[in-house]
């Protein structure tokens, strides 16, 4: 475990922290400037502190639930990396779906630190901040011009549709108003969001394939005497979601939403010792 | 000039400063970020393999591309100029920066594309991302004592099943609701895989296939209950 003690060095929490710190300087830049426009627009001070403290006090309790997904990744990557990638940009299922994507292409049979390499770990770690950079390169390329579209009384409209009808809006904002058209088209609206689960649906379905195929036929087709593990895990990991999600329901607690990735991963992860000795 | 223009006037100048000190800012988190991999490797005194790289960003980058398209278009309306440079650096938009702002615009009673949203929203996503970087470094401070229990080979295990851990978790997610399209991808992924055991170590490749085939399904459903609506 030589790499690991070199990934939680000081010299790693120095550059992961150094990063950290600048981006909380942002944040104070643009809480300030935003406060201080406000101020000499008119806003009613007593509603921007309002804010300041309802989001402080709304973000703990998620916070607390990115902490544990740090917790979860750092057994594989080291502490401060996980720390930096959550602290800033990253969320943790994207951070571990990307991470294991590029361990398989660096030659790793898993994302685990008994495996990891220093140039494996470097490869991951550029993979991580390359796949998620796109909303930061379209807001530095577009977001000037988009929002000033989205400003125009007939193209608000669209920015102020919900969610569900975002696709048919996005094209709205982009093309400018809805002309008539003569030709029959398909109806696609709506249908962006759905998309995007059926994405992740996916990803999600290639990934617990592999775990059925490997203990189906991992040691020769049909044998039945590949590890149960992995799988053993998955399922362990879908029944603490489905509880998360029935407790949330049955007690309308929506604050367990905030645990429920990374609890249920730490759930899958505990169970996955036990798992270890006895499959 | 009246008062109204007055104060349109310093709106509009504090967005215009927004944008550009939102673009300098943006470019050089980038650059941190894409650097921090090359200075890490430096240190560890290897640096990242590019045809490792190319490979994975061909595999798995694309999805991502495709989502920080759709999530920057349906994010921005909601956030404003300087609420989406901020929730875009700072990340974990869907489990926080989002909700977190749709809070606060409803606690106040701001309407979306108003100078009161835009102050808000940033306000807001400024305000909890700075809560997220305290608790994570108060916590990762309190995680430095227990490292040589982390990585005692007892807790081995399950440090390596990271991954199936998460995708079970995600499993749960996203296939209530969408049954039908869930059971047949995972049916042919998993018919692949027991067909062909060598895909098991291009996984991240299959994942290709296997969106297209989600996202067929997803559009075969969806022209059906439009259909059926009609």
């Amino acid at each position: 475990m030589e790499i690991l003690s070199r990934l939680n060095s000081p010299v790693m929490y120095i550059i992961c922290g150094s990063i950290v710190l600048f981006v909380a300087i942002v944040c104070i830049v643009f809480a300030v400037r935003a406060y201080r426009a406000g101020k000499a627009i008119g806003m009613d001070v007593a509603k921007m502190k309002r804010t300041i403290i309802a989001s402080a006090t709304f973000a703990v309790l998620p916070s607390v639930g990115i902490l544990l997904g740090v917790i979860a990744l750092s057994g594989s990557l080291g502490t401060p990396w996980p720390w930096l990638r959550l602290s800033v940009i990253g969320a943790l299922h994207y951070e571990t779906q990307v991470a294991e994507a590029a361990a398989e292409q660096t030659g790793l049979t898993s994302l685990s630190a008994s495996q990891m390499t220093p140039e494996a770990f470097s490869t991951i770690a550029l993979v991580m901040s390359t796949c998620i950079m796109w909303g930061m390169v379209l807001a530095f390329f577009h977001c000037k011009t988009y929002t000033k579209k989205l400003s125009k009384p007939a193209e608000r409209d669209a920015g102020q549709e919900t969610k569900e009808d975002s696709a048919a809006g996005q094209e709205t904002a982009e093309a400018g108003p809805e002309k008539p058209t003569k030709k029959k088209k398909l109806d696609l609206s709506g249908f962006g969001d759905k998309a995007m689960t059926a994405m992740f649906i996916g990803l999600v379905s290639a990934y617990i394939g592999s775990y059925i195929g490997s203990l189906i036929s991992g040691e020769g087709i049909f044998t039945f005497k590949g590890s149960a593990i992995p799988l053993a895990v998955a399922i362990v990991g879908a029944a603490a979601m489905a509880l998360f999600q029935y407790l949330r329901n049955r007690f309308k607690a929506e604050w367990l939403d905030s645990f429920s990735i990374a609890g249920s991963m730490l759930c899958a992860m505990t169970a996955a010792i036990f798992l270890a000795r006895i499959l | 000039m009246s008062e109204e223009m007055k104060k349109q006037e310093i709106y509009e100048r504090y967005i215009a400063s927004t944008h550009h000190i939102g673009r300098i800012l943006t470019i050089i988190t980038l650059v941190l970020l894409l650097g921090a991999p090359f200075v890490i490797g430096a240190y560890l005194g290897a640096m990242p393999n590019m045809a490792a790289f190319g490979k994975a960003m061909l595999a798995i980058g694309i999805i991502y591309l495709i989502s920080g398209i759709v999530e920057y278009l349906i994010y921005v309306p909601m956030l404003g100029a300087g609420g989406s440079y901020l929730a875009f650096i700072t990340g974990n938009l869907i489990n926080m920066k989002i909700p977190c702002a749709m809070n606060a615009k409803d606690i106040v009673g701001a309407k979306s594309g108003t100078p009161e949203n835009e102050i808000i929203s940033t306000l807001s996503i400024a305000t909890s991302s700075l809560v997220t970087i305290i608790v994570l470094a108060l916590g990762v401070m309190l995680m430095i004592p227990l490292q040589p229990v982390l990585q005692s080979p007892a807790l081995q295990p399950a440090f390596e099943n990271v991954v199936p851990a998460l995708f079970g978790a995600m499993a749960c997610k996203y296939y209530k609701g969408n049954f039908k399209v869930a059971v047949i991808t995972l049916f042919v992924m998993t018919l692949l895989f027991t067909l062909v055991p060598s895909l098991t170590g291009s996984t991240s490749f299959m994942i290709i296939p296997s969106g297209a085939i989600a996202i067929g399904l997803a559009l075969l459903q969806h022209l059906k209950e439009k259909e059926a609506k009609a």
